[in-house]
């Protein structure tokens, strides 16, 4: 495999684990979150929120709030009424309309904003908030998604005059002509169902808000907790129905988004309102409560999997029936992409069907790899299925797992599977782990009556996914006058080092020093357009787009240079910022002086020699997506009188293609597997029946501490992507996507003693007790 | 999720917050890492809150008359770190590391824990368990009153709207005495789903005294005195602490609640019993 | 209004506060002191740990008033002039952080932690990290921050 992987020959800082630029203004607590951001005069917001999940708003009167001490506005939907434009993200598309801001007749789930108030500080918009008089006659709420679609009698969107709580239902769609014959005459068939609980993304710190409206110049000044500063201001600018530049959205230090702060939701334009009402300053922060009830919940999905196995362990056929709650507004509904079933296998028959339901719960958005579904679903089916037909699930797997030597293959969606390493991720995570050696560990563990299991999760991840709206990324990069170096990018980092990351391309592109180079992005008045930062889309868009505009920049460079030296643009190199002629050193010039030139004495250039020390591309892949892929493993321990689950190893061989920096690639894995871990083992958003939230603090909804997370160890194979100059892959969602089903399958195996078979998260003590109690052993 | 408006005393002696407790809807604020959150989601309001950490006489750990006293005010993490505590009331050494998190235990106190009487907390078992007796003092004086009578709800206790916790007696076990806490958290640091501590003295190969307590099994801590009949008396070699696990909680109807059921409680929480018992005769044995 | 006169990084103030605003708030409101971050308000998250009296505590869970009189560090008073604390350089060092919003309350307990417990094991350390919750970085390379934090300042003693 060696000839695939590049050596960073000529690259001084891709490649390496350089510090990071964000750092030490955070280690020293000199970050500049939304929060932290003092805007003279600003007036604080709360909203009153729904704490019934459906029902009829019978009266609404805030006229004693509106009298509270310090209060400055208080706003229902009357008061927002017609007030707004076009309110779409354009990712989304024009028809999934983000609903008015404030509830107009009725509540649609628990958290459904009703009423803001806008005082001097939050402490007294808190008071306000309590002389609000509501009542509201309470409806039977739709909970339970797996029956939300055969209630006709109480339908989510009745106020919209829908007729079901069905959003989108796609009945089966075979993708291979002979799909029944191959179920039908294979030697086995396993039917799974896989049922994924409801967790969330739960940044640290919350959806934020401040917005000025300036009502001499007409503008709009948003500072906020955002992954796209671009979508934010092209939103507001259809909402508000003003030019996009008279809107300016920045963003300093985002304290981790995961898929929540990618889209604009109700709150964000009911204080973007309440600003313009106020002509002035208008800040929300998101309080715990109101981010794990209100902010976009995620997963909450189920499909039944059937695998057709022939005698010789070849896959012949997969189908899925897949069922998704969207709960009541989602943001983003994540549709299921059907083409990632088969994943890094060699199926070649598929078929699925899908369906998306409203209830009355907090609507859903895209969390970190929101078509882990897709892997989830498969890779847990095929541990059940190797279980079934009395098979380890690695023989099954790498029966059927692709291997690079045999791509380009086609698989049965018609996706071109390219430039990945599933099976050689799959030899190498077993090799860490010494599989034959951990399967007869085990085999000892049970004499003893241990419950010691191992799971396998393989994946491939459509890194820079192929949503039209997010096909290009653009970058500026300029030499200023002092011969350092700026690169404006249209990204929003919150938490992916990309300062980091782009400064250390745009370093060794160019050939000067990484301290050099500045990264400046979330701005929307100085930086190129950029759809978001999301969808493990920066290593390969906003990569691609720093080093073609540094590459772009440099020719402008040795042009000047050139000049200076009188020599050919063609003999000359760059190096420590300083460009001078292959083979005679002493002949240079630095990049000071060229940047003197240019910036004072233009006028001693040519005519054909450009003077301007600044390039701007817009950069597209060739192909999409770019691929990366993984394999996880992990060994589960199930303590016999708790029945706690505690995980020994943790290990994930990845393939994200060239590394920019190791450091991070390793952090962006461990944080994800920290979520799918939290998802399956700790974290579960649950509703009671009348779809009240219960898990509403962090004492409840649980997320792991370290004293919970593995060690994890990490491999790395570099295949080298195509789609980009630098053959960079994404790799931010995988973590996430792969640990899921991983877990899952290791609680599984450890539980096989007892016959059992898990399909269904999550899995804390109490639910692998249940299970254990059920199969008439505890 | 802010408190809303309150008033605040500070008083420096045991009669000044008596006094100040006595206007208003008035409450203790003793090291407040429970009534705080309680106050910020605005699930507990009050007109005044009587800050009792400028009273010196109530921190600080004594042996008294064959107790461990513990002044209410002191704070968690100097029990747990008092060689005193460690000594005379091992079993309350061993249940303070448990209570939440370190950074929690600098400001929590030993009687506002007690006081809460969280059902799943540790240190109200652990009075439980070592007999304690609660020093409560009110306008018309000082009472006494023994852990067995003080518990008597969820965050409901014996201590009435105008009086206040000064001490908690935790009376020393002899020599042969052996203690254990086993608990099953959801994570490290949180409340236990359940959990349970033991004690045993044992003289001369018998069991002298033991006590059995269980928490996170029902709306307070629960003391399990058929299990302990089943100890005390009983030579060590013959006991069979499988069925004294059982009988701790074969009369328990713990709760289903967001983490774990009734059944999975009452299971578990046998197991822990024993798990327990095991450990505290152990240490015993070696004592 | 309380008058609270407290001694902040080193430096005495004076500040107005309501009896019910939160120290964490007063910090940030009163004091301009934005380093210390709120992510839960309910004591759970320890992302606004700070030290009072030497001693590291949640400054959600402490009213301001209460804090008449005391010595208060914040993650600002941790570095000596432009010389960044040992710890603080070891979270730089370990990539101990990502987006770094929960960094200045890990800081701040990690710096505590190592003063009682100066040469600590790894579960040592994940237990005394466990009252800090990170959402971005698995934890790994704050583990191991607290591990080279620990050895440089066993070799500065």
């Amino acid at each position: 495999m060696s000839n695939r992987i590049i050596s960073p020959v000529g690259a001084r800082f891709v490649g390496q684990s350089v510090q990071r630029k964000e750092d030490r203004r955070l280690v020293t607590g000199h970050g500049q979150y939304v929060d932290d951001i003092k805007v003279p005069g600003a007036l604080h917001a709360a909203f009153l929120r729904s704490d019934v999940a459906r029902g009829r708003i019978t009266k609404l009167d805030v006229s004693a709030a509106r009298e509270a001490p310090g209060v400055h506005g208080v706003y229902t939907w009357q008061d927002f009424h017609e007030q707004f434009g076009e309110a779409y993200h354009v990712m989304m598309g024009e028809a999934l309309v983000v609903p008015p801001p404030l509830a107009i007749m009725d509540v649609r789930h628990v958290g459904d904003p009703i009423a803001l108030v806008v005082a001097d500080d939050r402490y007294l918009a808190e008071d306000a908030l309590e002389l609000i008089e509501l009542e509201l006659e309470v409806d039977q709420a739709v909970v339970d998604y797996r029956t939300a679609a055969d209630d006709s009698d109480n339908v989510v969107h009745a106020g919209w005059g829908l007729p079901s709580n069905v959003m989108v239902a796609m009945p089966f769609m075979p993708l291979a002509p002979d799909l029944d014959e191959a179920f039908a005459s294979a030697a086995h068939v396993v039917e799974t169902l896989v049922d994924q609980n409801r967790y969330n993304c739960v940044p640290m710190e919350g959806r934020g808000i401040v917005a000025t409206w300036n009502q001499g110049r007409g503008e709009m000044d948003i500072i906020a907790s955002t992954q796209s500063v671009h979508e934010t201001r092209n939103f507001f600018a259809r909402y508000l129905d003003i030019p996009e530049g008279n809107i300016r959205v920045t963003a300093r230090d985002v304290g981790g988004g995961f898929g929540q702060k990618m889209f604009v939701f109700r709150e964000e334009c009911a204080i973007v309102l309440a600003a313009r009402a106020v002509r002035g300053t208008v800040k929300w922060i998101e309080d715990r409560r109101e981010n794990l009830i209100a902010s976009g919940h995620s997963r909450n999905e189920s499909g039944t999997v059937r695998v057709a196995v022939a005698d010789d362990l070849t896959i012949t056929a997969m189908s899925v029936d897949h069922v998704a709650d969207v709960g009541a507004y989602p943001p983003c509904p994540a549709v299921l992409d059907p083409t990632l079933l088969t994943g890094p296998y060699r199926i070649p028959r598929m078929g699925f069907s899908m369906s998306m339901v409203w209830t009355n719960t907090m609507g859903k958005v895209a969390y970190r790899g929101p078509w882990m579904f897709e892997t989830t679903a498969r890779e847990i089916a095929i541990d059940a299925t190797a279980r079934a037909i009395g098979v380890d699930p690695v023989e099954l797997r790498r029966k059927n797992l692709l291997s690079f030597d045999e791509l380009p293959y086609t698989s049965a969606a018609q996706r071109e599977m390219v430039e990945i390493t599933p099976l050689e991720t799959l030899d190498q995570a077993l090799e860490m782990l010494d599989y034959e050696g951990f399967r007869r560990e085990q085999e000892a563990a049970r004499a003893e009556g241990r419950l010691l299991g191992v799971g396998v999760s393989v994946y491939v991840e459509p890194t820079s996914m192929d949503a039209p709206s997010l096909h290009t990324e653009g970058a500026t990069v300029r030499v200023e006058a002092s011969g350092k170096v700026v690169a404006y990018l249209g990204t929003t980092s919150h938490g992916q080092s990309i300062e980091t990351t782009m400064a250390q391309i745009v370093a060794d592109t160019l050939g000067v020093a990484y301290d050099d180079v500045i990264v400046v992005q979330a701005d929307t008045q100085s930086t190129p357009y950029g759809p978001g930062t999301g969808g493990s889309r920066t290593a390969v868009l906003a990569g691609g787009a720093a080093q073609r505009a540094t590459e772009s920049l440099r020719e402008k460079v040795v042009a000047i240079a050139a000049h200076m030296l009188e020599a050919s643009g063609d003999d000359l190199e760059i190096a420590d910022s300083t460009i001078s002629v292959k083979g005679t050193p002493s002949k240079s010039v630095t990049l000071f002086e060229v940047a003197k030139l240019a910036y004072r004495q233009a006028h001693t250039l040519p005519a054909d020699v450009d003077s301007s020390l600044e390039a701007t591309v817009r950069f597209r892949p060739t192909r999409f997506p770019t691929w990366s892929n993984a394999t996880h493993i992990c060994v589960v321990e199930i303590d016999r009188v708790t029945w706690r689950p505690t995980i020994l190893r943790y290990i994930v061989s990845e393939d994200c293609g060239r590394m920019i920096n190791p450091m991070v690639v390793e952090g962006q894995i461990f944080g994800g597997v920290a979520q799918g871990i939290g998802g399956v083992l700790y974290e579960n958003f649950v509703y009671d029946n009348e779809g009240t939230p219960l898990t509403t603090t962090f004492m409840d909804y649980l997320l792991p501490t370290a004293a919970e997370m593995p060690h994890i160890e990490i491999g790395h194979l570099e295949t080298v992507s195509t789609t980009n100059p630098g053959g960079f892959k994404g790799l931010g969602e995988g973590g996430a996507i792969g640990s899921h089903a991983c877990v899952t399958n290791a609680v599984s195996d450890a539980l096989a003693p007892f016959g059992i078979v898990v399909t269904k998260t999550p899995l804390g003590p109490n639910d692998i007790f249940e299970l254990v109690r059920a199969a008439g052993h505890a | 999720m802010k408190p809303a408006p309150f008033e605040y005393s500070a008083p420096t002696t045991v009669a000044e917050a008596i006094e100040a407790l006595s206007h208003d809807d008035a409450k203790v604020l003793a090291g407040g890492q429970s009534l705080i959150p309680l106050m910020a989601m605005r699930l507990s309001r009050f007109d005044r809150l009587v800050d009792l950490r400028r009273i010196p006489e109530l921190s600080g750990c004594t042996r008294v008359n064959g107790t461990v006293r513990i002044g209410a005010m002191t704070r968690q993490a100097d029990a747990e770190h008092d060689p005193i505590v460690a000594e005379g009331a091992p079993l309350l050494a061993k249940a303070l590391p448990n209570v939440g998190h370190y950074q929690i235990r600098n400001q929590g106190t030993v009687g506002g824990s007690i006081v809460h009487a969280d059902p799943s907390a540790e240190l109200p078992t652990a009075a439980l368990a070592l007999d304690a007796t609660i020093e409560i003092a009110g306008a018309s004086g000082v009472r006494r009153v023994p852990a067995s009578e003080f518990f008597l709800g969820t965050m409901e206790t014996a201590v009435g709207d105008h009086e206040i916790v000064t001490a908690i007696e935790f009376p020393v076990w002899g020599p042969g005495s052996g203690f254990a806490v086993e608990e099953m958290a959801r994570r490290h640091g949180d409340f236990a789903v359940v959990g349970a501590m033991c004690g045993v003295r044992i003289e001369g190969g018998t069991v002298a005294q033991s006590a059995i307590a269980m928490f996170g099994v029902g709306s307070v801590p629960v003391r399990c005195g058929a299990a302990e009949s089943m100890l005390t008396g009983s030579t060590v070699d013959g006991l069979d602490l499988g069925a004294v696990a059982q009988a701790a909680v074969a009369d328990l109807d713990p709760p289903d609640d967001l983490h774990a059921s009734g059944a999975y409680r009452r299971a578990v929480g046998a197991a822990l019993v024993e798990r327990a018992l095991r450990a505290a005769i152990e240490e015993a044995g070696h004592a | 209004m309380h008058e609270v006169a407290l001694t902040v990084n080193g430096t005495n103030m004076r500040i107005e506060v309501e009896p019910r605003m939160t120290l964490a708030d007063a910090l940030r409101d009163r004091c301009d002191l934005t380093g210390t971050h709120l992510a839960c308000e309910h004591g759970v998250c320890g992302s606004c740990t700070i030290s009072v009296d030497g001693r590291a505590v949640r400054s959600c869970l402490m009213f301001a008033v209460q804090a008449d009189g005391a010595d208060v560090m914040t993650i600002e008073g941790l570095a000596n002039g432009e010389e960044l604390h040992p710890v603080q350089k070891a979270f730089q060092a370990e990539h101990g952080l990502q987006c770094g919003f929960c960094t200045p309350g890990f800081v701040m307990s990690v710096t505590k932690f190592l003063e009682t417990t100066p040469d600590p094991t790894d579960d040592q350390i994940r237990d005394g990290i466990s009252g800090n919750l990170c959402r971005c970085t698995g934890y790994q390379g704050i583990v191991r921050a607290v591990k080279r934090a620990a050895a440089e300042l066993n070799g500065q003693s």
